[in-house]
């Protein structure tokens, strides 16, 4: 029985770009929800 | 006025127009002549290549055609002003989805016999005894193109990225179809009895029903405003 | 409540690391490259979630014009189109060490693709239509259309391999799973729907909050 070699490095890239997809998603969300913030604050000044 | 006389009624205006502009016609017909030529110089000048690719060639410029023609015949209505008459109609919005649906798959029909017949005589492939089976294979395959062309035509007839989402949306839609007539048409030529890959035959029909109803249903948002 | 849906998902997610490479013992013929697995499946599961949500989405909005179904539309388009991303990257870096390429045409692969096509157009053109009425309309259109679409896409892409692919080469996850491969599985991926809820929820706020500015 001749196991397959580990792969860590693959599986480190997998599960790395993964959480660089769910982190950025995230932060995209965070930028967006503070830029509303940011102009309803501005819009609610002048009102 | 009755469902079917106004489907046919909007059949009648869109072929009459295009009887007597002959536009779209004419640029079509051209246009797939010239993808013949193109085919040939992009697959070189090995016969027995462009033989194997045959039936995904054929499709393909079917598919390129629809991607030119399909989205037309919206433009035509918001460029001439009739777009407020269309949505104006009153009644079941859906007949006028099956007037433009019958057009555009006769359009696409006539594009795809020609392209037919030239792929026979320039690439000298026998079509005789696959004839009837093809066919069956083109107007199955039109009608999926056209139904789904037709509903994403007026869509994007009203956006200024009309372009660019046109292909985009509907490339994707046309996989399960595009697999289908590919694989009949294959079987065609080689001499199969349509038979025997039925199973293909039952999800292009299937598909068909699936985007002819979709579209019958969900047509009046695409008007609506 | 978005919050706590938050705070429970980077839990759940802690105890799915924990479980894929703490407690679930290295595969006996793969080795540990098979712990992609705990990636890949949770992902593409939680992206059918989220298709499933857009094609709800996408009718109730239809017949009911609220707004609100369309925001839920277009929040469970999105991270679905992430999930999927992920589930076909994933896919690919195992298939690499596995079956020795990035890609192949095979029919679980090419139908997540297509997948993954589809809903990338359907954001496109969300973002190609200004105005927020007719946008609701194309994009619900769109997503019945995608969604009816999916099933002849899984049928007709699976035949087409069926032809030119021998039986030996099979998708990832194919082989029957032991019990403990599947408990490591589901505690993924109730992190991902967790996950899941907290995006969408987080995205239809944001929505709404566009809406009314």
């Amino acid at each position: 029985m001749n196991p397959m070699p580990d792969h860590w490095n693959y599986v480190l890239a997998a599960y790395g770009l993964a959480a660089i997809g769910v982190i950025g998603y995230w932060r995209y969300l965070a930028a967006r929800a503070r830029a509303l913030s940011q102009s309803r604050r501005g819009t609610g000044r002048r009102a | 006025m009755p469902y079917t006389r106004r489907a046919l009624a909007v059949l009648w205006k869109d072929l009459l127009t295009e009887r007597r502009s002959k536009e779209s016609l004419n640029a079509l017909l051209f246009f797939s002549l010239l993808l013949l030529f193109i085919f040939q110089f992009a697959l070189g000048p090995d016969r027995d290549r462009i033989r194997v690719a045959l039936p995904g060639l054929l499709w393909l410029g079917l598919i390129l055609a629809g991607l030119l023609g399909l989205g037309r015949t919206f433009v035509v209505e918001r460029d001439n002003d009739c777009w407020e008459g269309l949505r104006l109609t009153p009644g079941d919005k859906s007949a006028i989805y099956l007037g433009k649906l019958l057009g555009n798959f006769t359009l696409m029909l006539v594009v795809e016999m020609l392209l037919l017949a030239s792929f026979g005589l320039f690439y000298d492939v026998a079509l005789g005894p696959a004839l009837a089976s093809l066919c069956i294979v083109l107007l199955l395959g039109t009608v999926g193109l056209a139904a789904v062309g037709t509903l994403f035509g007026a869509m994007t007839a009203q956006l200024r990225a009309r372009e660019l989402l046109f292909p985009v949306l509907l490339l994707p839609a046309q996989v399960p179809i595009l697999l289908a007539t590919v694989s009949l048409t294959e079987a065609a030529l080689l001499g199969q009895p349509l038979g025997e890959v039925s199973h293909w035959l039952k999800l292009l029909a299937g598909a068909d029903v699936v985007y002819v109803v979709i579209g019958v249903m969900t047509f009046e948002f695409i008007l609506d405003a | 409540m978005t919050r706590v849906l938050g705070w429970l998902a980077v839990c759940a997610l802690i105890m799915g690391l924990v479980a894929d490479f703490g407690w679930a013992p290295r595969e006996m013929t793969q080795g540990n490259v098979q712990r992609i697995m705990y990636l890949h499946v949770p992902s593409i599961l939680t992206a059918y979630l989220a298709f499933a949500l857009v094609l709800l989405g996408s009718v109730a909005y239809l017949l009911s014009r609220r707004a609100s179904w369309d925001h839920l539309a277009a929040s469970a388009a999105e991270i679905g189109v992430l999930f999927t991303a992920i589930t076909i990257v994933s896919g690919s870096i195992w298939g690499r060490p596995t079956w020795g390429v990035w890609w192949t045409w095979d029919a679980r692969l090419t139908s997540t693709a297509v997948l993954l096509l589809v809903y990338v157009g359907y954001l496109l053109l969300r973002a190609m239509v200004d105005e927020p009425e007719a946008r609701a309309r194309y994009a619900a259109v769109v997503g019945i259309l995608g969604a009816a679409n999916i099933p002849i896409v899984h049928f007709s892409v699976y035949w087409w391999r069926a032809l030119h692919q021998p039986a030996a080469m099979l998708g990832p996850g194919r082989a029957p799973m032991p019990g403990w491969m599947k408990a490591v599985v589901l505690v993924n991926w109730i992190a991902f729907t967790l996950l899941f809820a907290y995006f969408v929820s987080r995205r239809m706020q944001i929505a709404r909050l566009e809406e009314q500015a």
